[in-house]
């Protein structure tokens, strides 16, 4: 308990710098003041679900994932420091815990604050509070253990992070059922919709799955970082 | 020979892609100092970097302290690194950095282990500013106090004299000559051949992957005192000196450049040391000036190899 209390506060410190937190909280903001004008004209619950659905959990919680979750070890791997946290007795499970658990930390009050605020900020009726805050933390802590992983994996992370959220799941998941459900934003979409009946273009996943696939993304994702931290070259 | 061996390399090779970095290179090291000592781009880290488990061998076995570190995580317990790469976690202080060190190992005092690492290394645990603040010294000195924090009984450093001022440099060496003492089995690469002299070590001479040499310092420093010299000389008359040194078998031939200068080749340079003054003296020339021309680590090492 007191390697991973260790690890975690440590890579919060690390992961979470000045311009990261600031340039992410801007995005977040920007969206929340979007969500007000946009409620001034218009604030049923529709509204409110749609720019959650296609402004938060299409963009902001993504993107902040990204950013913050790549970083938990590609930085790490980038600046020669994996080593300090390699070479301990401490197994890969509670490290990648560790990383993962403070990219979720950072990432909250950036992402699923702001979201959960959105349908209060468009004066939209209170029942799309609590789906949003649902999907969004659902779909962030997804991210971030697909993030985390892919920062290992690759010194290109945000580059192809970039590509999955704004091409793969912007554009092909599009085309049909099948590549829908490759995207997390389908299940997350999908609580929205379930909850809200809105219609999102991604496919339309009933209620058991939009919850069990990306817990079973989340722990397939943590399974291969840690697999791969025992395997990987430590610079 | 070692009685104890503590790592045991048995022709490990390492290849990136079709580059050979390591290529079939075997040995043993047991409690004491030893260095890897080698050209930049020789492989060393990258034998380093095998011997604490942060990359596998593409081919060959490795044995620390009887396990492999890269499986066996608990094996870290007993190995400390200081790695060549700069990078810290510069947003904490050295107190931070080191007691995180200690932690990770699970130490009961960690406040006592990190404060008693820092002051071997001459830091200080109370200092508040962050590591982005220190200077390259102060940050190696932090990367040797976390290595040793745990008390490891394997230590590997690489290049760690680097950025340090001559004063630490001394200490350092002294430091890592007293861990050997107690019986730690100390490596420490360098491409600086007086830092290997001054840890008065088991020396392993790393050249373009391949295990060029190995043994006492002495040895390997005799050897390389065997091999051909070429020295240049300045003198009121060198044609006289080269003469009489030619005479007294000291050089094996002389090339003349001009009335003052020459370039002369030598097999003893130990006899040549030795005669080149007296010579002078003797045919009442002064000697201006002796300095050798091939004697950089590099034509050392090439002389290594292709011997």
């Amino acid at each position: 308990m007191k390697q991973f209390r260790a690890l975690y506060l440590t890579q919060i410190r690390v992961q979470a710098t000045r311009a990261r937190l600031a340039s992410l909280a801007a995005l977040g903001a920007a969206g929340m003041f979007v969500a007000y004008i946009l409620g001034r004209r218009v604030s049923t619950v529709n509204a409110a679900a749609e720019f959650v659905g296609l402004f938060g959990l299409a963009v902001l919680v993504p993107v902040t994932a990204l950013v913050v979750a790549s970083a938990g070890f590609g930085d790490t791997v980038d600046d020669g420091t994996l080593v300090y946290l390699w070479m301990r007795p401490v197994r890969r499970t509670v490290l990648a815990a560790a990383v993962v658990l403070a990219a979720v930390t950072i990432t909250v009050p950036l992402t699923v604050l702001p979201v959960t605020l959105i349908p209060l900020m468009m004066r939209a009726p209170s029942s799309i509070i609590a789906p949003s805050f649902l999907a969004s933390l659902l779909g962030l802590a997804t991210y971030c253990c697909v993030f985390t992983a892919l920062g290992l994996r690759s010194k290109r992370a945000l580059m192809w992070g970039l590509l999955y959220v704004f091409i793969w799941e912007g554009f092909v998941a599009q085309a049909g059922g099948n590549a829908a459900r490759l995207a997390v934003r389908a299940y997350t979409q999908s609580i929205i919709s379930n909850s809200a009946g809105v219609t999102f273009e991604l496919a339309q996943i009933d209620s058991p799955w939009s919850f069990v696939v990306p817990l079973a993304v989340m722990a397939v994702s943590f399974g291969y970082t840690v697999r791969r931290l025992g395997r990987h070259d430590v610079p | 020979m070692i009685d104890q061996p503590m790592i045991v390399a048995a022709g490990i090779t390492k290849w990136f892609g079709s580059v050979v970095a390591v290529s079939d290179v075997s040995f043993s090291i047991g409690p004491g100092v030893t260095a890897l000592l080698g050209p930049n781009g020789a492989g060393k880290s990258t034998v380093m970097r095998m011997l604490c488990g942060l990359t596998p061998p593409s081919k060959g076995t490795l044995t620390i302290l009887g396990g492999n570190p890269r499986k066996d995580v608990s094996l870290t317990r007993r190995i400390g690194l200081v790695p060549q790469q700069d990078g810290l976690f510069d947003q904490l202080t050295a107190a931070e950095f080191v007691g995180l060190a200690a932690t990770l190992h699970q130490l009961d005092d960690v406040a006592g282990a990190l404060t008693g690492a820092l002051e071997l290394v001459h830091l200080d645990p109370a200092d508040p500013r962050p590591l982005r603040t220190y200077s390259k010294g102060m940050k190696q000195r932090v990367k040797i106090a976390q290595a040793l924090v745990h008390d490891p009984d394997v230590v590997f450093l690489d290049e760690p004299l680097t950025g340090l001022d001559p004063r630490q440099r001394l200490h350092m060496i002294e430091l890592f000559a007293l861990l050997g003492a107690r019986g730690k089995c100390v490596v420490v690469s360098s491409h600086v051949l007086e830092e290997v002299e001054r840890f008065g070590s088991r020396v392993l001479v790393i050249v373009q992957g391949r295990l060029a040499a190995e043994g006492d310092f002495h040895a390997i420093r005799d050897l390389m005192d065997e091999r051909p010299h070429r020295i240049g000389l300045r003198s009121n008359d060198v044609r006289s000196l080269c003469t009489g040194l030619l005479d007294g078998g000291a050089i094996v031939g002389v090339q003349l450049m001009g009335t003052d200068r020459a370039i002369v080749d030598t097999a003893e340079v130990a006899t040549f040391r030795r005669t080149v003054a007296s010579v002078a003296q003797l045919r009442g020339v002064s000697l201006l000036e002796v300095r050798p021309l091939d004697d950089d680590l590099e034509s050392v090492f090439k002389y290594l190899v292709g011997r």
